[in-house]
């Protein structure tokens, strides 16, 4: 007889993604799961405080992606404060996207970089020392040169607005605490102490045409790799256009169908459901009138890269149209052109920024507007990952009375479960024994999405695989722990 | 004219009138006592804090009471009295809950920058985690519990136009508290008010519309010498290329991963580390299980669940040093918000009724394939023994890698005021 499970306590270090996965009578896999094991309970204990400390408060979520928390809190506390993204001044609008541009493309460099790119350049089946960053740098040192400024680009732009890396404070109700002064915008623009911002535009050309190279050279696996439909989620501005800060969600089905057709941001709650499971802290939301089986949206760059009609910056535009040209008209499902997709956006994000970077408002002296106290603030942003929505309800005596928050890797959450069952089957369907290949490319599906589990729980990229591999009784018949 | 009194600190001569209090009169003779509750004016000064400790002829008295006599020998800066005093600040940050990291006084804050001064890392006495509440009922002010030291300036100082008190203390001993009384407070008006609150030496006074954390850089003790000595940092780089590299494993806990993404804001010089060091175990790279010892272990984040704790455990027993790297690794940090909430009730509002899902009911997440959440989040060295503390949400990058390379390669390090922060 097999046995329960027993985990043991090297086996669960870091054990924040586990996977299981369930066969029938003739060793197929039935069910195959994507555990998320941690719970802070944020939207509890945020209750009682004063809203206004919210932005610096609720960023502690993530120390990847900081700023994200910080912008939704603080464009749902504008609300708070009678203040709607379009009353704030032109200084403090340009401001706060100077700010999340430069933190999606310090995220992007550190997922391709730091996370993903060991995968790429040495294979799926490398040992397990060669796959880290460290090894990439002695590897390719050029390469990693390149990736470690490009995230410091980023990182430098948050700490001159924000004041320091990560969880710096930027943001205040109803504008910004600060502008840019000229000596802080050369320091980005004339190439002495950093790279310029134009040597960011050009390294991200660079590394896009590397992974155009490298899909042309790999499409046989990474076009069916973890390839399965489904809807796909993303804000867009008033024209159509990819947006990251401020915009109105859109989502599409797998064919390309619009299924939530461009509504404000503050109405997600009409539109949305979230549903739980017993054996994973992370929630899964889905579209209402679609229900719980078909409304389940991907998002984050692919997806974001899927619903837009156009990007606003020619040369991301024409990387789009590259792309498209690809994979072809309709939405893309393959989960390994997230990678593409999010070259597409690191250079977007580095245009904007040089945009923004030459546009005199930035050093502009209007920074706080005031309104009226409204009783509840939403603020919807694309984090790196995908839409971050921040839902806030506060008294007239300026106390939280209730917080929800569903952040980006909430939504892949169904994605990702497709991802693993998807790989699973493929790969292990049918044997009796799990090999180490088997659990490789489950976690190269799961790493595609970029999970950020610090904001649903704690652990970057590559987390520690445990797989269970049950029989059609629910009995325990192997087990490996990828290490 | 009050006559001139000469007496010592230290041995050293001073002067100063007869019958100052010695927090000044060390002052005016260039010597600084660290000092709280101690605010200008008041007179006589309020004493309640005890944290300008000194000793005047072998016995130990609050400086801001002692008036300045001919001939007093008053002792100051020895080891007993420095870790004395250190010790009253470590009790406050123990006794309330100072969340640096959330509260917008953060930088300005006269107990922060007197840890700053005083070197605390980590409070000797564990956290009381008392659940004390947020007052919003009066009209201007919203006073925050959590952060009261009951240093009694409000209750001495904030008075209506008409000269009645707004704050007064209710209670006695341990049981103490800041009581307002609404009738008068309503009479502040707003200037009244805002000064009330930057009277406040934490952020328990706080006017609504009024306050705003800013940004690092900006605030009080960014730009004024809390007192700290800054010495030119001197971290020595590593040791000879050609001798085995070091090895460390790094893990995050019940964190954010921030702690981690400071590790890698060092930028360029990673090239550089990663010559001399190895990452072991450690999500930053592949490998998940310890298959050799490693020379340091950096914890991020404290300990919500039983994984964690089986972790931390993993870590203690494959590493030679452990470093609590952040303000959650060290006590619990911002996640240490929910130790005043039972379990249930987070658990409850998460799943309980966010945006319902009608069809399903009610379901919160609990499962074999989860790890049991403990009762509340605990810092590392309530489970094991950590070895250094280095302070932040997140620490300075600098920071974590100074110590770092003290500790693999013995180089010689200082850290400066910048690099030491609690937010």
């Amino acid at each position: 007889m097999g046995k329960k499970i027993i985990i043991d306590p090297v086996t669960r270090v870091e054990g924040h993604g586990r996977v299981t996965v369930h066969l029938d009578d003739h060793n197929e896999v039935s069910e195959a799961r994507f555990h998320i094991v941690e719970f802070r309970g944020f939207e509890r204990f945020i209750q009682g405080h004063p809203y206004w400390e919210v932005p610096a408060l609720v960023q502690r979520l993530c120390g990847i992606c900081p700023v994200s928390h910080h912008l939704a809190a603080a464009k749902a506390v504008d609300r708070l404060e009678g203040l709607d993204p379009e009353d704030l001044s032109p200084t403090a609008d340009k401001i706060r996207r100077m700010l999340h541009y430069g933190q999606i493309f310090q995220s992007h460099a550190l997922h391709f970089f730091y996370l993903a790119a060991p995968d790429l350049l040495f294979g799926l089946d490398a040992p397990v020392e060669q796959r880290n960053v460290a090894a990439l740098a002695i590897a390719n040192k050029e390469l990693a040169r390149k990736g470690i400024l490009m995230r410091k680009f980023g990182q430098e732009i948050i700490r001159v607005i924000a004041g320091k890396r990560i969880h710096g404070i930027a943001a205040v109700p109803g504008g910004v605490y600060k502008s840019m002064t000229a000596e802080e915008r050369d320091y980005f623009l004339d190439g002495q102490e950093l790279p310029s911002v134009d040597q960011m535009i050009e390294w991200s050309l660079e590394v896009l045409a590397f992974i155009k190279n490298y899909h042309e050279k790999n499409a046989g696996w990474l076009d069916v790799f973890a390839a399965y439909t489904s809807g796909h989620m993303g804000l867009v501005n008033a024209d159509g256009a990819l947006e990251l800060y401020h915009g109105r969600l859109r989502a599409i089905d797998a064919q390309g169908n619009i299924t939530l057709k461009d509504v404000p941001d503050e109405y997600y709650r009409r539109y949305f459901s979230e549903g739980v499971e017993r054996w994973t802290y992370l929630k899964f939301p889905y579209l209402t009138h679609l229900g719980r089986d078909k409304g389940w949206n991907r998002v984050g760059p692919l997806a974001r890269i899927n619903v837009c009609d156009y990007i606003t910056t020619p040369l991301a535009e024409k990387e789009r149209q590259d792309f498209k040209a690809y994979s072809g008209v309709m939405p893309n499902n393959r989960t390994m052109f997230y990678h593409w997709a999010r070259l597409i956006e690191l250079l977007h994000c580095a245009e904007i920024m040089r945009d923004l970077l030459h546009d005199p408002d930035i050093l502009g002296s209007d920074l706080v507007r005031t309104g009226q106290r409204r009783s509840e603030g939403i603020g919807v942003v694309e984090a790196p990952r995908g839409t971050l929505i921040h839902h806030y309800e506060a008294n007239e005596r300026g106390k939280l009375t209730r917080c929800n928050l569903i952040v980006s890797t909430t939504h892949n959450n169904e994605a990702m479960n497709r991802a693993v069952r998807e790989v699973a089957r493929q790969s292990m369907g049918g044997h009796p024994s799990i090999t180490d290949a088997m659990l490789n490319q489950v976690e190269v599906a799961i790493r595609a999405y970029d999970p950020c589990l610090s904001c649903a729980t704690h652990a970057v990229g590559q987390m520690p695989l445990q797989v269970s591999l049950f029989d059609a009784n629910g009995i325990l018949i192997d087990e490996r722990l990828r290490s | 004219m009050k006559k001139i009194v000469n007496f010592t600190i230290d041995g050293k001569p001073c002067q100063a009138p007869e019958g100052e209090n010695l927090v000044k009169a060390a002052a005016a003779n260039g010597i600084k006592i660290p000092s709280l509750c101690y605010y200008e004016h008041i007179d006589p000064p309020l004493g309640t804090c005890r944290v300008c400790m000194v000793k005047v002829d072998k016995k130990a008295f609050a400086a801001c009471t002692i008036k300045a006599k001919e001939g007093m020998q008053v002792e100051f800066n020895v080891p007993e009295l420095n870790d004395a005093r250190k010790a009253m600040v470590e009790m406050m940050f123990a006794e309330g809950n100072h969340f640096c990291p959330a509260c917008e006084k953060s930088g300005d804050c006269d107990l922060q920058g007197l840890g700053y001064r005083l070197g605390v890392t980590i409070s000797r006495f564990p956290h009381l985690f008392l659940n004390r509440f947020i007052d919003y009922r009066p009209k201007r002010i919203v006073v925050e519990h959590n952060r009261c030291i009951l240093c009694r300036r409000c209750v001495e100082e904030v008075n209506t136009k008409d000269g009645f008190p707004v704050f007064s203390f209710l209670n006695r001993g341990a049981s103490t508290e800041v009581r307002v009384d609404y009738d008068q407070e309503a009479k502040l008006d707003e200037e009244e008010a805002i000064k009330a609150m930057h009277l406040c030496p934490t952020g328990a006074i706080l006017v609504r519309g009024k306050t705003q954390p800013r940004p690092r850089g900006e605030r009080k003790y960014d730009l004024q010498d809390a007192g700290q000595t800054v010495s030119t940092p001197k971290a020595g780089m590593a040791p000879l290329k050609g001798q085995p590299k070091k090895v460390i494993a790094t893990t995050s806990l019940a964190g954010c991963f921030g702690c981690h993404m400071s590790l890698l804001d060092i930028d360029e010089e990673l090239m550089d580390v990663i010559e001399v060091v190895d990452i072991s175990k450690s999500p930053l790279t592949d490998i998940k299980k310890f298959n050799r010892r490693c020379d340091v272990g950096l914890i991020e984040g404290g300990c919500c669940n039983d994984e964690n704790v089986e972790v931390l455990k993993a870590f203690r027993a494959n590493c030679d040093i452990l470093v609590a790297v952040g303000e959650c690794a060290i006590w619990g940090g911002l996640p240490a918000m929910r130790n005043f909430v039972p379990l249930e009730e987070c658990l409850n509002e998460a799943y309980g009724h966010a945006t319902s899902d009608l069809e399903q009911g009610k379901v919160i997440p609990h499962h074999e394939d989860l790890p049991e959440l403990l009762d509340r989040v605990y810092g590392c060295n309530e489970i094991v023994e950590i070895d250094y503390y280095i302070p932040g949400c997140p620490p300075d990058a600098s920071h974590i890698w100074k110590v770092l390379k003290n500790i693999l390669f013995g180089a010689d390090y200082s850290i400066i005021k910048s690099e030491f922060k609690y937010d």
